[in-house]
This record gives C-alpha cells, structure tokens and sequence, in this order.
C-alpha cells in the first residue's frame, strides 16, 4: 500500500526535492549543456578579441559581425541538430522545400570557421599584447573542442572520455602555447635572426598542419 | 542486394571506405593556418603558439585506417502492415579501434524512428545497431540506404561507405471492421452466417410436432407438455457466403497516405479480414485500367494472397479502353460484390450497373472523402459545382438501380457506414 504524501510544507518539500532531482538528471544528460557552453565560450572569445572597442580599426565591426553570426550559426546548428529533415519526396509544399533548404544551408555552411577566422583577425588587428593573444588561443581551442563534442558525443561519459584521451596532446600544446607567449614578451622578439628562423618554423608548422590534416 | 529470410544470417559485404577529413578537423586546420599565417605575416611568436595545440592533435590523431569493412545489413521484417514497428539491423566488422555511427538513408515513405535509450531517429552508434522505422504508405517498397561513418579515436578523419538496403512489403493497413454484410440468399455451404432455410445450425427456428425420423434430444418437453403430443425444436441453417470486394484505383486523389486509393485499400483489407474470419469465401478484384481478380478462397493464406493482389495495383499501368463487363470466373452466382470506389470513372459506374442487372448484391462504400483539388478561383468553384452535380447524379442513378451506396472517410470504422445493411440480411431483387 503507498503512503499518501502528506499535505503541508513537508509535501511541497519533497515535491521541489523531486522536480530539483528530476532537472539534475535531464542538465547532467541533455546535449543543451553542450551547446551552451560553446555559446558562452564562443562569444568570451569575440568579447576577448573585440575589447576594447574601435582598437581594430574600420574593418572591426564587419569582422565582429562576421564572428557573431558564425557564432549563432554554429549554436543553431548544434542545437538543431536532432532534428529531422523535412520529408521532400513526393510533392512537398513551399513551406516545406523552404524548410529543408534552410536546414540544409545551415548544416553545410562553416560556421565555426568564420569564428574562428574573424576572432583571429581581429586580434591581429590589435597591437601586440602576448599573454592576451595566449588566452585567447586557451579559449578558442575550448571553443573547437566544445563544438566538437556538442556535435559528436551522446552522453557525458562519452564526452569526459573524448576529452580526457586528447589531454595529454593538448597540454603539450598549451605548454608550446606558453613559451611562444613567454617568447614574445622578451625584448626584441620577432626582430632579427631570431624572428627569421621563428617564421621559418612557422611556415614549417602550417605545412605539416596541411599535410596531417590531409586524408589517406 | 538479394533478399533473405529474416533472422536467417545474411551474406556480409565488403565495402570500401572513402576518407576525408572530419568538420572537426577541417575546424582545427582552419585555426592552425590562419594563425600561422598571421604568425608569419606580423612576426608575432604569440600567434604561432596559438596554433600549437590544433597542429599537436592533428599530428597526433594521424594513424593507419582501415581500407574496407564488412558490413552484414538485415531487415527485422520483410512485410508488414503499414504503420507497423520493423528494424533495419546492422553489423560491421573490420574496424576495432574505431568508433562506428549509423545513419538510415531512407527511401520513399519510411519513416525511422527514436530507438532505445534516446537514440535520434535514423542514427546509432556501435558495430552492431538496430535502426527502427516504420512504412507511411503501402506498396513494395525500397528501405533506402544505410551510411557507415568510421571515425578515428579523435575524430579527425571520417572513412564513410553506403550500403543499399532490401526491400520489404508493405500491406494496406485493415480499416476496422467487426459486423459484416449478410445476403438473405445464401449458397448452399456450411459456414457461420444464420440462413432462413432450417437446418442443423445453433440457432433456434422454432417449434413443430414430432415427424417419425427426428431426433430425440430435439423434442421440446415444455411444449410437449403443454400440446400433449410430441413437439420437437427446430433450427435454422448455418451458411457461408461468396464476397467478391472491388477496388477501384482508376483514379487517385490526395495527399499520399491519405489518397483516394488508400482508403479504398484499407478499406478492402478491413473487409477481407472481417469475411475471412467469418468462414466466408473471398474473392477480390483490382481496377486500375484493366481489371485483376483473384477467386474466391478460404482462409489466412488467401487473406495474404489479397494483401500481394492489393500491392499489384501500384504496379498496374496498362491501359485497357475496352474494358466493359467484369469476367464470368471472377464472379461466383450469388455473390455479394462489396464495392470501394470514388465513382469518378463512368466505365466502372457502368460496370457495376452491368453487375447489377445480373443479378448481383451490390454495395458501394464511396470513398471520396470530399471535393477533390481543382485550384482556386471562380473556373474552380464552377468546376466543383459541375463535379458535385455529376457525383450525385451517379449515385441517384445507382441507387435507382437497388445499388446502395455509403460514404466512408477512411478514418471512422467500417461499421458505421454499413450498420443499416449489417443489422438485418441484405434481400437481392433481380
């Protein structure tokens, strides 16, 4: 026989124990936590890059829209990304030809890229502040791996274990991340002998990038 | 891809896998080359840096793939009833190591489905993975195609193959239908409908005086009591009857799933099944542009041998001008033809008013929901006054002949529209 809950405030207590309970499993299991916090890192990256404001000259509000607009593309996308696509065989209406075109547009376009490139212009555009460009790539890099997870993990364990096997690379590179900022605040950086074998190993680096990128 | 039992093990097939580089990593490159560029081109160190962490997982994600897997793809059910639960099961083998993701590419009319856990419809994850779905609209139907997407540990590179999946039947599914249509003549063959004549059925007839030859545990003591001579009971004949249902497919209209030709479908398969439980021989017959019949039998099987018939009508695009009179074989004599149409072909109206001066029952459920689409407009508005006349024109005519004819909206019950015929025996009148 099942107890009746007791009316009063020992009722109502249990009751906001269990919608409290019953909010914790549907954030810890939902994709929407995913999604929002590659919101709120994608747009600390733009506030980061863009502040303060007018230091990237004319080009900055084109860039910062650029950005933002990526920035809403990529969060749409993600959060649209259980949907359907609208059934088109057959006669479909214009609504509905109208609705999987749009769905297909924002599935196809590079949304995340245009962040990404617009930050990085932008923070090209103001002048030389190391350990602010090094914060910057933390964040960015957070970025990317949050876009990464929100549209390929399905659970939380997937994601921690997605993340956690990458760990030991990605320290390694936040640690090269640290001594090229710790580099560019020493005097005279990037000027002379130095600064050429620098570019150098720069232009080294984005080769190799494009050709560890390429496929089989 | 050849068809095969279901739960039989089916062949696996070597499919080749096309690489190419994940969003994932073409989002990482992009970071790494344009921070590099700017790097090279400002001469700030900061920005090389920055790319360090995109080039290090790039470089370290890289690994040996796998050319080929083998993939084994099966059907849960190779016909079903529409709007039933069926499963596409994969299998693949041949990529350890690597994370495998399903996508269902489906054909026309399947629908896939959430599947357990949460699983978004038309996607699983694992090598081994079921992806249910269901079928919209009736007809042999094609399943689609099933996407293998192998991803490497983190992700970098995408290695995808297409697989074409079998097809299945897919059966209209029966409208509801619980009482059925009985004529007052019946054949002479043992069945479960009550005839008039007497006979050995259970149903009692009445009350007569006892004739030398009638059996004892018939006599009715009460009576005999009351009369004081020997009274026995009577009963009446049990009988089967022959069911011919006619569909017509002439002509279609509507939405798909919801056309002129789907509800006469379920329709038809909703009475096959009711006569075919009641022990009653069922005959069917298909027109299109030329008429198909399939005669009259018994029994589960044959209701399978309607449902193969009803699929046949989709496929049917010849075109017979000719066509007048229903053939003699397809027709046994007092039958009752239970007819699903729209009334929109003036060679069918014809035909049954042919069928009529035979001798036959006829009953006509119409199923033509309500106007067809004939645009916007006062030409449309006319159109459809000019339709509407013609419609009931031909149901007068038919009506005048001693056809009923009943409206039926593919939604409701069977049994609504035929209760005043289904409530006593049906009388034919030559």
């Amino acid at each position: 026989m099942i107890a009746e809950q007791p009316p009063g405030p020992a009722g109502q207590a249990g009751w906001r124990t269990g919608w409290q309970a019953g909010w914790r499993v549907w954030w810890r299991h939902s994709p929407a936590r995913l999604v929002l916090a590659t919101a709120l890192l994608g747009a600390a990256c733009l506030i980061w890059a863009a502040a303060p404001p007018g230091s990237a000259g004319p080009a900055g509000p084109a860039l910062v829209t650029l950005g933002a607009c990526g920035l809403a593309g990529s969060v749409v996308r993600l959060a649209l990304a259980g949907l359907p696509r609208p059934d088109t065989a057959g006669y479909p209406g214009p609504l509905t030809r109208l609705a999987a075109w749009a769905l297909d547009l924002l599935r196809r376009l590079p949304w995340a890229e245009a962040t990404v490139l617009a930050v990085l212009a932008l923070e090209a555009l103001h002048p030389a502040r190391a350990w602010h460009t090094a914060l910057l790539g933390v964040a960015l890099t957070g970025y990317l791996l949050a876009v990464h997870l929100a549209e390929s993990s399905s659970g939380r364990g997937e994601s921690a274990a997605l993340l956690w096997s990458q760990a030991p690379v990605l320290a390694a590179g936040l640690g090269l991340l640290v001594l090229a900022a710790g580099s560019a605040l020493l005097p005279g950086a990037g000027t002379g002998p130095a600064g050429a074998g620098l570019r150098a190993a720069a232009a080294v680096a984005a080769l190799l990038a494009c050709a560890l990128a390429a496929p089989v | 891809m050849p068809e095969h039992p279901p739960g039989a093990p089916a062949p696996a097939t070597e499919l080749s896998l096309s690489w190419s580089v994940s969003s994932h990593a073409r989002r990482l490159l992009t970071l790494a080359v344009a921070a590099l560029a700017i790097a090279i081109g400002t001469g700030r160190p900061e920005f090389a840096g920055l790319a360090a962490p995109a080039v290090l997982l790039l470089a370290a994600g890289r690994r040996a793939r796998p050319a080929q897997v083998q993939v084994t793809a099966g059907l849960t059910a190779s016909r079903l009833v529409e709007g039933e639960r069926a499963a596409v099961t994969l299998a693949v083998r041949g990529a350890d190591g690597y994370s495998v993701h399903l996508v269902l590419r489906p054909a026309f009319a399947i629908v896939p489905l959430p599947g357990p856990g949460g699983q978004r419809p038309g996607h699983a994850a694992g090598r081994d993975a079921a992806l249910p779905f269901t079928v919209r609209r009736w007809g042999r139907r094609r399943t689609g195609s099933a996407e293998i997407i192998v991803r490497d540990r983190w992700r970098l590179a995408e290695g995808r193959a297409v697989l074409g999946l079998p097809g299945l039947d897919c059966y209209p599914r029966p409208a509801v239908q619980q009482t059925r249509v009985v004529l007052s003549r019946l054949p002479q063959r043992l069945g479960e409908h009550t005839a008039r004549a007497a006979g050995e059925g259970a149903e009692f007839g009445g009350v007569r005086e006892y004739v030398p030859g009638d059996r004892q545990r018939s006599i009715n003591w009460p009576a005999t009591t009351r009369r004081g001579r020997l009274q026995v009971n009577t009963f009446q004949a049990e009988r089967s009857q022959d069911v011919i249902i006619l569909v017509d497919a002439a002509w279609d209209e509507g939405e798909p799933g919801d056309s002129v030709v789907d509800r006469a479908l379920r329709g038809a398969a909703g009475a096959a099944r009711a006569y075919l439980a009641a022990r009653d021989r069922v005959g069917f017959i298909s027109y299109r542009s030329q008429a198909r019949w399939l005669v009259p039998g018994l029994g589960q099987r044959h209701y399978y041998r309607i449902a193969e018939a009803m699929l046949a009508v989709e496929r049917d695009r010849s075109y017979d001008p000719g066509f007048a009179r229903l053939p003699r074989a397809a027709l046994p004599p007092g039958a009752l033809i239970l007819v699903f149409s729209p009334l929109a072909d003036p060679r069918l109206v014809e035909t049954l008013r042919d069928l009529r001066q035979r001798g036959f029952a006829v009953l006509i459920v119409d199923v033509q929901a309500g106007d067809p689409w004939l645009g916007r407009g006062r030409t449309a508005r006319l159109a459809h006054r000019l339709w509407r006349m013609e419609h009931q024109a031909i149901r007068f005519s038919l009506r005048e002949l001693g056809v009923p004819v009943v409206q039926w909206d593919g939604q409701q019950s069977l049994d609504l529209p035929l209760a005043p015929f289904a409530r006593r025996a049906l009388v034919t009148r030559r």
